[in-house]
């Protein structure tokens, strides 16, 4: 028997660290939104992120991230209430850019185990000279110029998704972002997900596991864990899914409602609906199914 | 010109959108950006170019109709798409070549089609922050050809930009991209702005038409310019919107279009 099935809570006290290298995936669709919430509920400190239009503002503002790895942030303190405050903390992350194929990149070479990637992006622009990710070496086979990408591995990845076994083979699909690469690169690995399911649903379907149970540290069933980003097959953006609290008030409404006024995710979605009416995650799911053919498999 | 056959009542910022849309031909692989790029690819797939392939960097691939989503990942971008994958995925199809047109914004634009989406002044202490890269740099690095959108003013539009975020033509010398390491063939070859269109001539940006149709002059457009401006010899009045082509961007830009909170608001930069 698998003992990998865990509460957030559990999930996130063994395998988050402080000073951890952290990735966060789901490129805006599907967010691990509760697994990032359950850390700045747990105040888990001097992360370095990388999470490419991931939900992970809170991090920043709460003060718990000394370095970010980016492609796209908004980076305009007069504009990001989350920013202000980090500052007022004496927490302003160092952030290093990159363009969003080489935060891919950097993950990707990670994934594969070697040191860096080659690249044509990047390569001429500014970015490489306050990135020292980022530099320009001569091919070896055609002593033209190329770029190069330095591998990031993160300590612990995160990913929500649809379906994943007890072992911890998950599935997701709709876009991808920069999911694959992500979990693959990460040492230590969390998967929250919508549902857990007999290993046979897996097994019926197997190109579609992102990341085997093998490299798997915990499996969380969390429903509507992405709320409010959509999720392919499951349900639709609730409100506000960019660009709120962006002032003092809403951050603190927020960080009550969400993580320092309850116990868990699961409370945080009752309260909606309290608030919102019983109907109100329902209302979210989809509502015109598309089902593919079956995968057939088998002898 | 028969009679009618253009729109009469039309904006600047309508007239943007539809320039740009006609730079996508049936035939294209079309990188499309958030924001503007995203209602002129909208705009070309549901017009002129229903046989372009549009790409979304989050790994949509899509040959099929689909609605503007608000920003660019929604449940409707995805739904009945070609091909779902990844970031990784969609940019290798570009660096490797197969991706003929690329179609992106900017916060300010140079002289040799340099674009700046990172800072305005000095990276360190910067006067104003934009999010940075995203997949603009991708974009204009592998693109074919790559269109850029934006709104004019003088202070988007510099000899030089103080950020080179995605690089166009460099100082504009033959040969600089692929001294660096890019593809030949490759960079800027259109400006689409809200009083002008712009070509590349021998790697400088150089006024193409002039948007005549709404009350723009050929003064306004050299006064929210930094340089002096080069101007094509066959320098010609845009085409305004065709009545057909204001019905259908109506119906599926204008009706569908929600500003996505943290995008980059129109209007002018805050000053330098």
């Amino acid at each position: 028997m698998s003992n990998k099935v865990m509460t957030m809570k559990e999930a996130v006290s063994k395998n988050v660290k402080s000073g951890d290298l952290l990735f966060v995936g789901g490129a805006q669709h599907g967010s691990p939104n509760a697994a990032v919430h359950e850390i700045v509920r747990q105040r888990i400190d001097h992360l370095t992120l990388i999470a490419l239009l991931s939900n992970t503002g809170i991090l920043i503002g709460e003060g718990l991230v000394d370095t970010l790895l980016t492609g796209y942030y908004q980076l305009d303190e007069k504009r990001s209430y989350g920013l202000q405050r980090a500052r007022a903390k004496g927490k302003y992350p160092v952030v290093k850019e990159y363009s969003h194929f080489g935060i891919a990149q950097a993950l990707y070479a990670g994934y594969m185990g070697v040191p860096f990637m080659p690249t044509k992006s990047q390569i001429g622009s500014d970015m490489p000279k306050y990135n020292d990710n980022i530099k320009t070496i001569t091919c070896p086979f055609t002593g033209t110029k190329t770029g190069v990408i330095r591998a990031v591995v993160p300590d612990v990845g995160i990913l929500h998704v649809q379906r994943c076994d007890a072992e911890g083979n998950a599935q997701r699909w709709g876009t991808l972002g920069v999911d694959h690469e992500g979990i693959n690169a990460s040492k230590k690995i969390i998967i929250t997900t919508e549902k857990i399911v007999d290993g046979d649903v897996i097994r019926r379907d197997p190109n579609r596991t992102i990341i085997p149970g093998f490299r798997v540290n915990a499996v969380v069933e969390q429903p509507f864990g992405a709320y409010p980003v959509h999720l392919a097959g499951c349900y639709n953006d609730g409100p506000n899914t960019f660009g709120a609290m962006q002032d003092e008030e809403a951050w603190e409404n927020n960080l009550k409602d969400a993580v320092t006024g309850v116990k868990d995710w699961n409370e945080y979605l009752e309260n909606l609906k309290k608030i919102n009416g019983a109907d109100f995650l329902e209302k979210l799911k989809i509502k015109n199914p598309a089902m593919s053919e079956p995968v057939i498999t088998g002898i | 010109m028969t009679q009618g056959k253009y729109a009469t009542d039309y904006t600047t910022a309508d007239q943007m959108v539809i320039s740009a849309a006609r730079q996508i031909k049936n035939t294209d692989t079309v990188y499309v950006g958030v924001g503007l790029p995203m209602q002129a690819g909208v705009l070309a797939k549901n017009f002129h170019a229903p046989g372009c392939t549009i790409i979304i960097e989050n790994g949509i691939v899509r040959a099929s109709l689909f609605p503007l989503p608000r920003a660019t990942d929604t449940l409707g971008s995805q739904s009945y798409a070609e091909q779902l994958s990844g970031l990784f995925y969609v940019n290798c199809l570009a660096q490797a070549g197969y991706i003929t047109t690329g179609f992106m914004g900017g916060g300010q634009i140079d002289r040799y089609g340099n674009v700046n989406d990172t800072a305005v002044g000095d990276y360190r202490n910067p006067i104003h922050r934009w999010p940075g890269s995203g997949g603009g740099n991708d974009v204009m690095s592998f693109c074919g050809r790559t269109i850029v959108i934006l709104e004019q003013t003088k202070r988007r539009f510099l000899e030089k930009v103080d950020f080179n975020t995605c690089p166009g033509y460099f100082d504009g010398k033959p040969g600089r991209r692929e001294e660096i390491g890019l593809r030949p063939n490759t960079g800027p070859v259109a400006v689409i702005t809200d009083l002008a269109t712009y070509t590349f001539e021998n790697r400088e940006m150089t006024l193409k038409s002039v948007h005549t149709g709404c009350g723009i002059t050929l003064d306004q457009v050299k006064a929210e310019l930094s340089w002096d401006v080069k101007v094509a010899k066959d320098l010609t009045d845009t085409e305004p919107p065709t009545v057909e082509e204001m019905r259908v961007y109506q119906e599926k830009i204008v009706a569908a279009r929600v500003m996505p909170p943290g995008a980059r608001p129109p209007g002018p930069p805050p000053g330098r």
